[in-house]
């Protein structure tokens, strides 16, 4: 199972993909909002984990763009923020993400949610 | 002179003094006679509409002027015949409206039919009033936007704190995993104080983010029927660790037939964990007891309580006095000693508020303590069974009072899910599977909101916007775009209301539809209170909430307006009131059966004694104090109050 894992922040990425790493998934990785679209195109990932501040565009925009292209939309995201409000929730499932979670990440609860948008597998 | 000498003037004095008059008030002045030729008129009239002395004349009429000035622009784009149209219409009644001329001068206009024909026009400078109110306006937009701008300062500065703690507890747990594979057990106890704190630093956060959000009357409410027995066993399992580490024992007491409870789960656990946890904190190897009991009160209504009491430190009056205001502990040094925001029962009080309770809290030192959340529910058997030979009647009533949304799809998927989303919630639907349907169905019935896909056979989405909006019948109606691409630009210019991409969010399509279409036919809240202040200031809760107001200014006039109106949505009941006061009301109205169901909330300032307390306790939903949260706080609270009796069935019927 591949995962794209979009961060810009250098300690995320590294600490949340040694995590996926170990819980069994194969992580790649983009920096930004334009190389995650690329990414997503490239990659064929099984499920894409999108921070939504993310530079050159950013995570809200690059979920649109990769769900509004023919064959990357089928590809699950999950929203990853460090927003607790109601609105960042609307603001995430509005640009298209199928799901949503909050920063720190608490590794076992993101499984459940990978888990719940690829029908099982994983490590 | 004699009298009657004296009294007559000649015709040309008294056309020198109507001339005077004219022209020494502040407004232009026209008058036509019953052709409608201009008769007579002052210079102001001429300024104010920038006439050419030449075009001025008795030969000219009304409707030469007005195709003379739409010649000029004064009209803007719209087509000079239409407006004349307009107007003549217009003549025969008075009439007044504002208009802009093309220098930005605001001139209001007002026309009044003369008796045998005929009609005088009054021009008045308005521009500076209006611009006054546009300052207004635009201090009252500036205010809004440095509370939104306040409310988006947090959310980045949540942000900025959680980032690093992230990487905190992550790589404190990543470090865990491997000292445990190498069975560290040093390291693995040193990693988790790491994580630990972490973690107790992460709820400070949320702590502060939640009262933020209270504050800024941003936190909503999720209302669901949940059992009770599982959610204590879930919160017996969060509370363990924090029960345990004084060597206390929790014991809960729940009858087996405690049943469930309608509210907001989350905010109740929340709560519960709040008030376990602080009696774990203040008890050393002793008893908490979650104590857990119904009230009921016939016709399927109650209260659940919920008592936290604990064999712990307790505290003096003066302590229970400033309990449950943010950042104050019973004593300063408390917080080195024990630890926490105290912000917890601040937290706690305000949710409780919000979902329509209360807490109280009793205490000695060192007699322990004993906190009670009371919160209102309905049961769902009693609501099913006297439903149930009513469903039709309810249903007829229903249809008549809440707000109609027409769902336009040609997936019938999406006609089930909304239907079972927006049904439970009070909404009645109308289903159109195309776009020409659709337009029949809102000719017919008009709704008061629509949700519009835009992909449909025949007639598409985007057609039947363009089509509502140029019919004067349809315009008005909200339109919600139903979307899979997002194409915002090109349906806001069409004159779409908002837009949802599919699939649907069930939570933000009801924030949207209460936004649209708040009050459409609900009953009202009904305010009773003697000073106006207040009164308005509770009716701009009412109405941001999305519901409208009904006002009594004593319990006399208030019983009056019951026995006049249909039972209104919620009651707010002020207690000291001139003639007749909110106790005595209270007496009136106990025995009227159609208002068993209409939630009173009383909101006073008055100081209450223990008999009253009580007595209030029996006699009302809940008791809020006016010196307490600022009552702009309370509208999230005062809705849920509201569509909680809005729910109910309005006469109980005995079944045998």
């Amino acid at each position: 199972m591949k995962i794209l894992l979009v961060e810009d922040n250098e300690m995320n990425r590294d600490m949340l993909s040694r995590r996926l790493t170990r819980n069994g998934y194969e992580v790649v990785m983009a920096t930004d909002g334009q190389q995650a679209v690329d990414m997503a195109a490239s990659e064929k990932p099984d499920l894409i984990l999108m921070d939504m501040s993310l530079p050159v565009i950013d995570g809200w925009e690059a979920t649109r763009l990769v769900k509004a292209a023919p064959d990357t939309q089928d590809i699950p995201v999950i929203a990853l923020t460090a927003h607790a409000m109601v609105e960042d929730k609307d603001k995430a499932m509005g640009a298209g993400c199928d799901d949503f979670d909050t920063k720190p990440v608490d590794i076992q609860r993101l499984i459940g949610k990978i888990r719940a948008l690829t029908d099982g597998g994983g490590g | 002179m004699t009298k009657s000498v004296k009294r007559q003037l000649d015709a040309s004095q008294e056309h020198s003094l109507l001339r005077a008059t004219l022209e020494n008030m502040a407004q232009g002045v026209a008058m036509y006679d019953a052709e409608h030729k201009l008769v007579t008129w002052n210079e102001r009239f001429r300024l104010y509409l920038d006439m050419p002395d030449e075009f001025l004349g008795t030969d000219r009429t009304f409707s030469d002027y007005i195709r003379y000035l739409g010649d000029r622009g004064e009209f803007g784009d719209a087509d000079i015949e239409e407006e004349l149209k307009k107007r003549l219409a217009l003549l025969e009644t008075s009439h007044s409206f504002e208009r802009v001329r093309p220098d930005g001068m605001v001139l209001e206009v007002r026309r009044d039919p003369i008796e045998g024909g005929g009609f005088i026009a009054i021009y008045t400078d308005i521009t500076e009033r209006k611009n006054a109110e546009l300052a207004l306006r635009k201090a009252k937009d500036d205010a809004e936007s440095a509370s939104k701008v306040k409310s988006a300062f947090l959310a980045n500065m949540s942000h900025e704190l959680r980032t690093p703690l992230n990487a905190i507890i992550g790589y404190s747990e990543l470090l865990a995993e491997d000292a445990r594979d190498r069975s560290d057990e040093a390291g693995l106890a040193d990693l988790e104080k790491i994580r630990a704190a972490g973690k107790h630093l992460l709820g400070l956060i949320n702590d502060i983010l939640d009262l933020s959000k209270i504050e800024a009357g941003k936190m909503e409410l999720y209302l669901e029927r949940t059992p009770i027995s599982s959610m204590l066993d879930e919160v017996k399992t969060l509370v363990a660790p924090l029960i345990e580490k004084n060597a206390n024992v929790l014991v809960i007491e729940c009858p087996d037939d405690i049943g469930s409870i309608r509210t907001d789960v989350t905010k109740l656990k929340q709560c519960l964990i709040n008030l376990l946890g602080n009696a774990a904190k203040f008890t050393r190897a002793g008893t908490i007891i979650l104590r857990v009991s119904r009230r009921r009160y016939g016709h399927g209504a109650s209260t659940v309580n919920f008592d936290v009491v604990d064999s712990g430190i307790g505290m003096t009056d003066e302590q229970v006095s400033r309990l449950f205001q943010a950042f104050t502990q019973a004593d300063s040094s408390t917080t080195r000693n024990f630890g926490g925001t105290g912000l917890g029962l601040t937290i706690t009080r305000h949710f409780c508020a919000m979902m329509g309770g209360t807490i109280d809290v009793r205490s000695a030192p060192g007699q322990g303590s004993a906190f009670s959340i009371r919160l209102p529910d309905e049961e769902a058997e009693a609501a099913a069974s006297v439903g149930r030979p009513h469903a039709k009647a309810a249903e007829e009533a229903r249809a008549k009072s809440s707000v109609r949304v027409l769902v336009v799809d040609d997936d019938i998927v999406v006609h089930d899910v909304l239907s079972a989303t927006l049904e439970r919630e009070g909404y009645s639907l109308m289903h159109a599977r195309d776009g020409a349907e659709a337009l029949e169905i809102m000719r017919r019935t008009p709704p008061d909101v629509v949700t519009l896909d835009v992909d449909m056979p025949r007639v598409d989405g985007w057609s039947v916007l363009g089509t509502m909006k140029s019919d004067p019948q349809l315009a008005h109606i909200p339109v919600i775009m139903l979307t899979v691409l997002d194409d915002r630009n090109l349906g806001f210019s069409l004159g779409a209301s908002e837009f949802m991409t599919k699939p649907v969010d069930r939570d933000r399509l009801l924030a949207l539809l209460h936004k649209l279409a708040p009050a459409a036919g609900r009953a009202p809240v009904l305010i009773i209170d003697d000073d106006p202040d207040v009164r308005d200031l509770v009716k701009a809760t009412v109405k941001t909430a999305g519901m409208a107001s009904a006002e009594a200014v004593n319990g006399r006039l208030a019983l009056q307006w019951l026995g006049e109106n249909p039972p209104p949505a919620l009651i707010l009941l002020d207690l000291m009131m001139p003639e007749m006061d909110g106790f005595e009301f209270l007496e009136q109205v106990r025995d009227r059966a159609d208002l068993v169901h209409v939630p009173i909330v009383v909101l006073t300032a008055k100081e209450l004694t223990e008999p009253e307390r009580i007595y209030l306790a029996e006699q009302t939903l809940l008791v809020l104090s006016k010196n307490g949260q600022p009552i702009r706080s309370l509208g999230p609270a005062l809705l849920a109050l509201a569509e909680r009796g809005h729910a109910a069935p309005p006469v109980i019927a005995e079944e045998k």
